[in-house]
């Protein structure tokens, strides 16, 4: 059985791109314009995923309102923003609503092919129960990579899939220095430095929300980031 | 030519050369003055009537003596006493008329008057009374009276006689012998006549009346006053008009140079406000606070901040143009690029590869057009919520320099740090960005084989960011433009020497800009010293460079 991809968004011509790319892949793509008509397919029969965009029709808001409705109505379902608004503002209002990932809309296909496959990946996982786990272990730090999870001391870290790909790109090699353009292209990414500092900062304080002494993620100043092993902890 | 970048637009205070306010009001203040010569007019007129009136009483008070001993010739007959003394005076037998006479006179002579009575052979018979004035009881001057006569007696000493009672007040011999209205008299005709007297110190009225002995004139009575009486009621009012006057004047130029001066300072704020309303970059603040007056420079002051209004807002427009161009233009750019991806995935037709491939990397190239658009926006919505925190400067730039060489082999970099840490309140992270900016800049227009100089040094309580480069020098106009948003110097078509191939928008020094005034400091670009190429510098306030302890560690 294919998996049913539901893409709302109001500019028809990247709504059929999407929509021919999903397809392509063996996804089931199903469209729509509006708000009101999503909404009604998707009290009908929720999709296994849904690309949503922000500004929708002549509501600007409207994928905001749509996305709160769809997370009333399952509280697993991958959502994806897809959107041309690229501000902090809008990445974190989206995320607080409950989205698993913000992307603009300048990402690639096979960027957002990847993306999508990795959500799958982690509902699947999550629905199976735990067998040989695949994780990484740093410390007390603990990558699941099947999942994408993150715990840190046993604490859930709770990262998004773009943050975590980030921390993987990180603690691969610890005391590595990965640059910008290298975070970029493991989170499959494509935006400017500014964007990336602010996720390296969204990261730092969930892991400082677990731990108040977390210092693990060092700047390393017009070069990039690298991964501490904590000495207390070793 | 030579003048430093970023300094330029201040108006020169050459522009106030000329008449201030101030001094046009006091001038005006002038006319003012008019007022004491009409008043001295008056004045003068009023000496007149005085003695107008003064020569009435005197005439009136020789009628009355004369009147008085008319038709009693025995009084001045002389020649019935041929014992009669040297210069007419009355001896002897003549003694009782002598003082009947005087007897006469005394009740109907005024104070300060000099009565005399002569014969038909101008002896005289009787003189009675003196010309000087009964010394005035002295009055304590009181305090007004005091401050008016240090402050105004020199001026009135220079401007009025005073009258003087020490004058020569002897009978001049002409005066007995030629006085025209003695003579007058003794043919029978009353005359008065003004005199000066012998040594000029004032000015006697003489009225001289006939004595009648029915119809034969038997002798004459001359009445002197001197004028000073009139003189000092002349005096005294011109004081008083003087004094009142200038005080008027000096009120009224007070007030109106108060008035003035407070213009003159709304005026002179005003002209502050505007200037500063708009920096040398020609950037409109929002700080211009307009006065809340209802009159003319109020109005004034409000439409100043009217028009500054609109033109801020223009201002803003312009800056976030290239943030909603960037918006506008995502979507339609989207589409392009989906629909590549589409093509490149699915069967495509045998050479079409090429074209999608130059038209992926058009996109590409449009999709960093737009990111580089709307990363200043970014960046002033990260200011927003940055927190701030204390870092050494040396050590982010020393960290970005080796980042530089290497990934910039094809260039040389020269670093120049001072020993101690520089401590700065704010984002390591921003300040990176910023010499990134500041380095990027260096490279595309450093001169091959030239090294880039950063240096960092600390200037009292700021830190200084240079980077330096040999190469092109700025022109001119542009020096203190540099900074904003989507101005570039770059030779038109200078991408094709750009070996990158990135496109250039001149945002790089805008976030520079952006960044220096969230540290508290300015971005300033100027020509080398040398003249050898630019240096841009940034300067930043230290940490706790207002508040120089640091909190003591617990």
């Amino acid at each position: 059985m294919s998996r049913r991809i539901a893409i709302v968004e109001d500019d028809a011509a990247i709504r059929e791109n999407v929509a021919d790319t999903l397809r392509r892949q063996g996804y089931d793509a199903t469209t729509h314009a509006d708000r009101k008509s999503a909404l009604a397919a998707f009290r009908a029969r929720l999709p296994d995923l849904a690309i949503v965009d922000i500004g929708l029709g002549d509501e600007p808001d409207g994928g905001f309102t749509l996305v709160r409705e769809l997370r009333a109505l399952s509280e697993t379902l991958p959502i994806i923003f897809l959107t041309a608004r690229d501000s902090d503002l809008d990445l974190v209002s989206g995320l607080r609503l409950g989205a698993d990932d913000y992307l603009t809309k300048t990402i690639s296909m096979p960027h957002l092919l990847a993306r999508i496959a990795a959500l799958f990946r982690r509902v699947d996982v999550l629905r199976s129960p735990p067998k040989s786990e695949e994780a990484i272990e740093r410390g007390p730090l603990r990558l699941d990579l099947k999942r994408m999870t993150a715990t840190w001391r046993g604490t859930p870290v709770d990262l998004t899939l773009t943050e975590f790909w980030m921390v993987h790109a990180l603690v691969k090699y610890p005391g590595h220095v990965k640059n910008r353009d290298q975070l970029m292209s493991e989170a499959n990414l494509v935006v400017d430095d500014g964007t990336i500092t602010s996720h390296i900062k969204r990261i730092r304080k969930k892991f400082l929300a677990a731990d108040g002494a977390f210092e693990a993620i060092d700047t390393v100043y017009g070069m990039g980031y690298r991964w501490i092993e904590a000495p207390g902890a070793a | 030519m030579e003048r430093p970048a970023g300094h330029t637009g201040a108006t020169p205070a050459a522009a106030r050369a000329g008449l201030s306010i101030r001094t046009r009001a006091l001038l005006v203040s002038l006319v003012l003055l008019a007022i004491p010569f009409v008043g001295y007019g008056y004045v003068r007129e009023m000496e007149r009537v005085l003695q107008a009136a003064q020569e009435q009483a005197v005439i009136g008070t020789a009628r009355a003596v004369a009147t008085a001993l008319h038709d009693r010739p025995r009084l001045l007959d002389r020649r019935v006493d041929p014992v009669a003394g040297d210069a007419g005076y009355p001896r002897g037998t003549t003694v009782a008329a002598t003082q009947e006479i005087e007897l006469i006179i005394r009740g109907l002579r005024r104070s300060g008057s000099r009565i005399w009575v002569i014969d038909q052979d101008r002896r005289l018979l009787v003189l009675e009374g003196s010309l000087r004035q009964d010394a005035k009881p002295a009055v304590e001057p009181d305090l007004w009276d005091r401050i008016q006569g240090t402050v105004l007696g020199p001026l009135f000493a220079l401007l009025l006689e005073r009258p003087r009672e020490d004058f020569e007040d002897a009978l001049p011999e002409d005066v007995l012998s030629g006085g025209r209205a003695v003579d007058n008299a003794l043919t029978g005709v009353p005359a008065t006549r003004w005199r000066e007297t012998a040594d000029k110190r004032a000015v006697i009225l003489a009225a001289a009346h006939p004595i009648w002995n029915g119809p034969e004139v038997i002798g004459a009575v001359v009445v002197e006053e001197t004028t000073n009486r009139v003189l000092s009621l002349r005096n005294r009012a011109f004081e008083q008009l003087l004094t009142t006057t200038l005080g008027v004047f000096v009120l009224g130029a007070l007030v109106l140079f108060l008035f003035a001066t407070r213009i003159s300072r709304r005026l002179t704020r005003l002209r502050d406000e505007a200037e500063h309303a708009i920096d040398a970059r020609g950037r409109v603040h929002r700080a211009f606070r307009a006065e809340r007056d209802r009159d003319e420079i109020g109005d004034l002051s409000r439409s100043f901040a009217t028009v500054l209004d609109r033109l801020a807002d223009y201002n803003d427009y312009l800056e976030r143009m290239a943030d909603r161009l960037s918006h506008e233009l995502r979507t339609p750019i989207a589409v392009v690029s989906s629909s590549l991806d589409n093509l490149r995935i699915g069967p495509a037709p045998a050479g079409s590869q090429v074209y999608i491939q130059r038209a992926e990397e058009g996109v590409r190239r449009l999709n960093a057009i737009l990111t580089r658009m709307s990363e200043a926006r970014r960046l002033a919505e990260t200011l927003k919520g940055t927190e701030r925190e204390r870092f050494d400067l040396g050590r982010v730039v020393a960290g970005c320099v080796a980042g530089y060489v290497a990934a910039f082999p094809q260039y040389r970099f020269e670093l120049r740090l001072p020993k101690a840490p520089v401590e700065l309140e704010g984002a390591p992270d921003l300040v990176a960005q910023l010499l990134d900016k500041l380095v990027d800049n260096a490279r595309d227009f450093c001169a091959p084989g030239e090294p880039i100089e950063i240096a960092v040094d600390v200037e009292w309580d700021w830190a200084r960011l240079a980077v330096s480069n040999v190469g092109p020098a700025l022109p001119d106009a542009m020096a203190g433009q540099i900074f904003e948003s989507m101005v570039s110097v770059r030779p038109a078509g200078g991408g094709a020497e750009r070996p990158r191939g990135e496109p250039h928008l001149g945002l790089g020094l805008f976030i520079a800009r952006l960044i220096a005034e969230f540290h508290g400091g300015k971005a300033i670009a100027r020509n080398r010293p040398d003249g050898r190429g630019v240096v841009v510098e940034v300067l930043m306030p230290l940490a706790g460079a207002a508040l120089p302890a640091p909190p003591a560690p617990r």
